[in-house]
Formats: structure tokens, sequence, C-alpha cells
């Protein structure tokens, strides 16, 4: 368990530094903003208590909210991702159900999967973290380019972090 | 306590939901400057350590190009310098008014320390605070050109809302012929602004200089802003004007924060007016 909590601790961490120091300033044409730090909540175990991966997602939000200085920002973002994932995780239950103990990568449950379970993931917490951030509707669909952009970058990414972690 | 939480949370996900969503909207509400909630304050000054040291690593490698800028700079100061000089010669009364009033301006150098260009609502934080004498409402320019303005003071640092943000709007105008509209950012291209309402029985060129009008109280009038680089009609009356920004935000370092001593005096004329 201590063991989860240390292993978990340290993937955020890296997230953190990935995101902070690199993500933060990639920036193309003003549409693609990648927030690839998300990819901690896609990989916290199947079985986690519903409020426990509230709390984390929302914690995790508001540190990066602290080093990008946009108070409650990604919180609510990231929150909103963690209160779907559930309905997400069971629209695309594997026929065989998943199974406890195990990563929710690629490796487990097949690439497809991993691929539909990041896009809407990511997806949802890139819908509300761009409203927030621009918090008007005269440039609906200005953002909801972005948000179509960014999201299929940063999944992009995040397929990418994952070969990388998975090829070790 | 805990069972209590735990017992809300295995019925009713939901509310653990509300609860912390609520927590956040109240964090983006309350913190429409920015950085008023005393919360982000506190964790941001340790924070903002950690920034200066990735900003002095990110300065050196760029150590070169801001020398040669500091260079560029130091001749045309010179240059002002020498031509002031050989005017203020030739009539007493030039020497004795310059001494004996107070300037209009005074400049006070800083550095960026914390900037963003990639989102939508972009800020930057400057090494300077109130013990350098910085105030709300001072202008900020890099070497380039206008930079943004400050809208919040700490004792060491302040924090500046950028050109390149949705809500940022200056007054500008065109140096060949003294139009002036409004400047803002429409979100995308953080090299580019736009310039509107400047009528269109206007001829405009491209590559003609913008520069700031000096209505504000804020930035003194004639500070470069960009030059145009593209122009269509917008509506019947009015030209949509594409500005490149003279000021690169991602290479934003050394910067002026502009103090107008007569802005008091200006602002409550104004003011008693309205």
């Amino acid at each position: 368990m201590i063991n989860k909590i240390l292993r978990y601790t340290v993937i955020y961490l890296v997230l953190l530094l990935l995101q902070v120091l690199i993500f933060n300033n990639i920036q193309f044409s003003g549409y693609i903003n990648p927030y690839v730090y998300i990819l901690f909540l896609l990989l916290l175990p199947y079985e986690t208590p519903g409020w426990i991966l509230l709390l984390v997602s929302f914690l995790g939000g508001l540190i990066i909210d602290l080093f990008t200085g946009t108070p409650g920002m990604h919180a609510a973002a990231t929150l909103a991702a963690a209160f779907v994932r559930p309905y997400i995780l069971i629209s695309i239950s594997p026929r065989e159900g998943y199974k406890a103990e195990t990563e929710l990568t690629a490796a487990v449950y097949g690439f497809r999967w991993f691929v539909i379970y990041t896009l809407g993931m990511v997806f949802i917490h890139h819908l509300v973290l761009f409203y927030l951030e621009v918090f008007r509707l005269n440039d609906f669909f200005r953002t909801l380019a972005r948000v179509i952009l960014s999201s299929s970058f940063t999944a992009i990414i995040i397929l990418m972090l994952e070969y990388l972690r998975k090829g070790r | 306590m805990r069972n209590l939480l735990q017992f809300l949370a295995k019925h009713n996900r939901l509310i653990v939901f509300i609860l912390l969503e609520g927590v956040a909207f109240y964090l983006i509400f309350t913190s429409n400057n920015y950085h008023n909630t005393q919360l982000v304050k506190g964790i941001r000054s340790s924070t903002l350590a950690w920034e200066s040291i990735i900003n002095d690593l990110t300065n050196y490698f760029r150590i070169k190009k801001l020398n040669d800028q500091l260079h560029t700079e130091n001749t045309e100061l010179r240059n002002t310098l020498a031509k002031i000089t050989a005017k203020s010669k030739d009539t007493l009364s030039t020497i004795i008014f310059s001494t004996t009033e107070e300037p209009q301006y005074e400049f006070i150098a800083a550095e960026v320390v914390n900037n963003s260009v990639n989102r939508q609502k972009n800020f930057f934080t400057v090494n300077a605070g109130t013990r350098k004498g910085v105030n709300v409402n001072m202008g900020v320019i890099s070497p380039d050109g206008v930079a943004g303005i400050i809208i919040s003071t700490g004792k060491n640092y302040s924090v500046a809302i950028s050109l390149i943000n949705l809500d940022f709007r200056l007054s500008a105008k065109i140096k060949s012929n003294d139009y002036f509209g409004s400047l803002s950012w429409d979100g995308s291209n953080y090299r580019y602004a736009i310039l509107n309402d400047i009528p269109q029985h206007v001829f405009l060129n491209k590559g003609d200089t913008i520069i700031t009008t000096g209505y504000s109280a804020i930035f003194p009038a004639g500070i470069m802003v960009g030059t145009i680089s593209d122009f269509e009609k917008s509506g019947s009356e009015f030209y949509r004007i594409k500005v490149k920004l003279a000021t690169d935000f991602k290479k934003l370092s050394n910067i002026y924060l502009i103090k107008n001593n007569r802005s008091q005096e200006q602002l409550s004329i104004e003011k008693a007016f309205q």
C-alpha cells in the first residue's frame, strides 16, 4: 500500500516537473497548449475509492495551479475529469471486466482501449479548463477548436510517454 | 470524521465532487485579480524562489543576446543625451527649467521572473515591489516596446497584466498620421495584436509604426507598440488592423517600470469632470 502511494507520488512529481518546465512553454499558434499532467489521473488503479480519486485529483490540480498562477482553474478541470472517469471506464469496459491490482494501461487492456480512454478523459479536462480560462462565450468556436486540437496533442504526448515508460 | 467522510463518499460521490468543485470555483472567483487571495499569496512566495532559480538558469543561456540588447539601448540613450545637452546649451532658460521641475516620468529597472505566453490571460511577475516604489497601474515596457501594466504589488515582487491578455486594452495611434484606436489581443498568436477603431478613410501602409498615445496617464506618448502587418475592413466604418508587436513576450527579461509623477493630478482633474 505504502509502496503504491510512493509510486504514484513519484509519477505525479515527474509529470509536474515535465508540465511546469516543458509543456507550459509549448505553444503553437495560440491553439495548442498541452496539459500532460492529467496522465496521473488516468493511471490511478480502477479500485481507487471515489472520494480518494476526487480528493487526489483536486489536490493534483491545485498544485499545478500554484505553479501556473491560476488558482482553482486546473483543480476544477481535473476534478471534473475525475468525476467522469468511472462513467468513461464503465462505458468502454473490456469484455472480461477490469482486473483488480492492475494499472489502467495499454499493456493490460490493449492499445485501442487506452487511446479511447485517454482521448475521453483529456477532452473533458481540456473542455472545462479552456472554457474556465476564457470565461466568456463569444469566442465559443475558437475555444472549441483549441479544446479539440490541444486534446489531440496532449493525447499523443501521453501515448508517447506511456510507450517510453513501458519500453524500459 | 473519517468515517463520516467515507460514508458520505461511498454513498454519494456527488457530494464530495460538488464540495470540492465549490472550493475550486470560490478560488477562481475570489482571485479575479489573480493574486488577491491570501492563501495563494503565501504559497506563491515559496514557488517564486523556485521560479527565480529557473529564471536565472534560462537567463544564463541568453546572456549574449541580452548583452547585445543592452548595448544597442545604451547607444541610443547616449545619442539622445548628446542631443539634449547640445540643445540645452542654446538657452539658459531650458537648463533652469529642467533642473527646477520634477520630471514627469521616472523609470525603474527590473527583471521578469515569471512569465507566460500560452494562456488566454497572461500575466508576468517582476522582481521589484513597493520597496522600490512600484505602484499599481504603473506601465511596464521592454527595451523593444510596451509590455504590460502592474496590477498587484508585494514588497519585493509585483504582478503585471501582460499585453497578451484578453482583458488588456491600450490606447494606441498610428505614428504617421496620429489617428488613434484601441489595441487588444485576440488570444491567438502572441506576436500579434489587433488595433480597432481606426476609421476607413485613413490611408494605411503595411509596416506603419504604432505607438502609445499617452492619454491614459500610464504610458508616456510615443512608446513603440509594433508595426502594421495586415489590415482589413471590419463593418462599414472601421479597420481591423493586425499589429506585429515590437515586444517578443517569449523573451521578456529586462524591463522598465514607468512612474508617472503627475498621474494623480491628471486623474483627479479628469474625475472632477465626470
